[in-house]
């Protein structure tokens, strides 16, 4: 029997969309620091297609990664927006519509696994 | 470490950031009318606050700090009043560089700014206890 993937896809998008958090958590909370330009993480197909064994933190001295070694690239956003004098490009709109992005991905992941734990119990219940 | 503890803590710095800015107004507010007590002194000189961006090696989360907090050098407002006791020889009293419509402003975005670290707070609560949800039973 081919053993069943989404469980392990499905935690994968939740490490994906929790680091996006963080990353727009300090977007939002440098919107009113001189210099600083918003991030953001690579897409989901992008962490998807990686092959490339990533860096695991096992010290805080550690820079990036964190322990579970999930390696979401984080890079600067290449913004449309002006650059104000003061160096920042960070639109709050912009940080809250990606939350919300965030928000409803987690939504439906959340319901996903559900939905199929409840299948995997059903199966189990019935035979 | 677990990325929405990340996020938790981010948005927690950026509340403690925008409440000093916060401050800061106050204290320039409250000080709009601070002259000094001796003949010519300087009155209140307004404070300004600027943040900065600082990754915490732990977490690898953008965390803001409180860069510093200086004084604004333009130059004092210049009032004839030979009876107060900051006037100089020739009658005239500096009152402090502080413009009540501009600390209002940054008033105004101070909140905007602590009510989106809110909502980021908020959401990342929301997701630790939709991944809660899973584990119950449905």
């Amino acid at each position: 029997m081919e053993p069943v993937q989404l469980f392990n896809l499905a935690s994968q998008q939740a490490r994906w969309l929790s680091t996006r958090q963080a990353v727009i958590a300090g977007n939002v909370a440098n919107a009113n620091t001189a210099g600083f330009r918003p991030m953001d993480v690579e897409s989901f197909a992008t962490v998807l297609s990686k092959t490339s064994p990533s860096m695991v933190a096992t010290d805080t001295m550690h820079l990036g990664g964190d322990a579970f070694g999930s390696a979401v690239g984080i890079a600067e956003r290449e913004s449309e927006v002006p650059v104000r004098p003061s160096g920042n490009s960070v639109k709050l709109e912009d940080e809250l519509v990606k939350a919300g992005e965030i928000r409803r991905g987690f939504e439906l992941n959340t319901a996903i696994v559900k939905a199929f734990h409840r299948m995997i119990l059903m199966a189990a219940k019935t035979s | 470490m677990d990325p929405i503890a990340t996020a938790l803590k981010v948005a927690a710095s950026g509340l403690h950031a925008q409440s000093e800015r916060l401050r800061i107004v106050s204290e320039n507010l409250a000080n709009a009318q601070s002259t000094g007590n001796t003949p010519g002194a300087d009155p209140y000189q307004r404070k300004t606050i600027a943040f900065a961006a600082e990754v915490d090696r732990l977490t690898g989360g953008d965390f803001v700090r409180i860069a510093d907090i200086a004084r604004d050098d333009a130059p004092f407002r210049v009032e004839f009043d030979p009876g107060h006791e900051a006037a100089d020889e020739d009658g005239y009293v500096k009152l402090p560089n502080v413009n009540a419509l501009v600390e209002m402003a940054d008033m105004s975005e101070a909140n905007r700014a602590y009510e989106a670290n809110l909502q980021v707070i908020k959401q990342a609560r929301d997701l630790i206890s939709m991944t809660i949800d899973l584990m119950r039973n449905q």
